[in-house]
């Protein structure tokens, strides 16, 4: 592939000089190859990883009129509340005392649960972030909502009862 | 050997020039994770980033011309920035990482000269207090140059390890300006087995 034509010392030699020895212009091309190769999985695994995704996110109006708010029904809502170090705190219906806790990974299950109880058109999901949460974690939340097919869901501020009620349960818990 | 080396190459140059290297971004953002499949519209998209700490940064990509924008921002503002200064901020805007200065620093950051202002370290809009919610007038500005209009696509972008009212504070600035659809800008991840959208996905 990478060799070239060359002329073998040409013409006739006079007598008494000896031919040159015919020198190999083969060119090893294996550390080519090797790089070549090398750049190709660098451009493959850079092209196909970095492929983020966008998830959609649609807030609500809050200077609306209360009256075109819709209120969710108490039998099907179900609040989660988002405290430090990845922590649930939730509850069905109007009562936070009736507050329970688990962490971001075992709230699936609890969805799940009020899911298969109660009817389809009366679930709501409330998701409140406090401010010690995380940005990571009301994702996570919201991507629970896509997981778990959760048609009606709002992310909305804590009320102060809420997260007095959660601070001293981290309190009591523990967690920092 | 020959033919695997052609066919090698060739593929080299495939993934060469296939590769679109995205700007690098004003700092290092790592988004969460979500199973959302959708692709991160890249024209016409104005992207608000934050990163661990809240700092907030603003990148506005548009295919055409940001100077109308760019007027009203040093009009309102009264910054009084030079063709150059608006040149170099339509630059950082659109597709030069972004910005991430208070108003009153900005046209001191714009006439810093290319080395100085890559190791300026910038201080980030101030969003965190709804007095003083810049984020919410640059958004205010960008609408007015629009006429009103809405952008196509605004994509939030913040780092795995932001706290919430980070977040909370950028959203605010969007709603006060009416504005209520986002797309936040994640690492994909599969539906975990057995849920409902794994079922929904795998249905066939």
């Amino acid at each position: 592939m990478a060799e070239m034509e060359v002329k073998g010392g040409g013409g006739k030699k006079g007598p008494g000089v000896k031919k040159s020895k015919k020198l190999s212009t083969r060119v090893d091309l294996t550390p080519m190859v090797d790089l070549g190769f090398l750049l190709i999985t660098f451009f493959m695994f850079t092209t196909t990883l970095s492929s983020p995704t966008a998830m959609k996110l649609i807030m609500p109006d809050e200077t609306a009129k209360p009256e075109e708010q819709n209120e969710a029904a108490k039998s099907g809502a179900f609040t989660i509340i988002l405290g430090k170090g990845d922590q649930c705190y939730y509850y069905e219906g109007d009562d936070p005392k009736t507050m329970q806790v688990t962490n971001v990974k075992g709230i699936r299950d609890k969805i799940i649960d009020k899911k298969s109880r109660t009817p389809a058109d009366k679930l709501v999901v409330i998701i409140k972030p406090d401010v010690d949460a995380t940005y990571a974690d009301a994702v996570a939340l919201l991507d629970e909502m896509t997981i778990n097919d959760v048609k009606k869901y709002a992310m909305v501020a804590v009320r102060p009862d809420e997260y007095t009620l959660v601070q001293a349960t981290e309190a009591a818990n523990g967690i920092k | 050997m020959t033919a695997m080396c052609d066919v090698a190459f060739l593929l080299l140059t495939f993934f060469m020039l296939a590769t679109k290297f995205k700007p690098e971004d004003v700092v290092k953002v790592a988004p969460p994770s979500s199973v959302s499949s959708d692709d991160v519209p890249d024209k016409n998209a104005l992207q608000v980033l934050f990163d661990k700490e809240g700092k907030v940064f603003f990148t506005y990509s548009n295919g055409d011309e940001l100077s109308g924008f760019v007027d009203v921002v040093s009009q309102q503002q009264n910054l009084g920035l030079n063709d150059v200064e608006k040149k170099r901020l339509i630059k950082i805007l659109n597709g030069g990482g972004g910005i991430g200065v208070p108003f009153g620093e900005l046209k001191q950051v714009l006439d810093l000269d290319a080395d100085s202002y890559k190791a300026f370290k910038q201080p980030g809009i101030p969003a965190a207090d709804s007095a003083n919610n810049q984020l919410r007038t640059w958004i205010a500005c960008l609408l007015a140059s629009n006429g009103g209009k809405q952008p196509d696509n605004v994509l939030v972008k913040g780092d795995n390890g932001a706290k919430y009212p980070a977040f909370k504070e950028v959203l605010r600035a969007f709603t006060d300006n009416k504005v209520f659809h986002f797309k936040l800008v994640t690492a994909m991840a599969d539906a975990p087995p057995g849920s409902a959208l794994w079922d929904e996905r795998h249905k066939k």
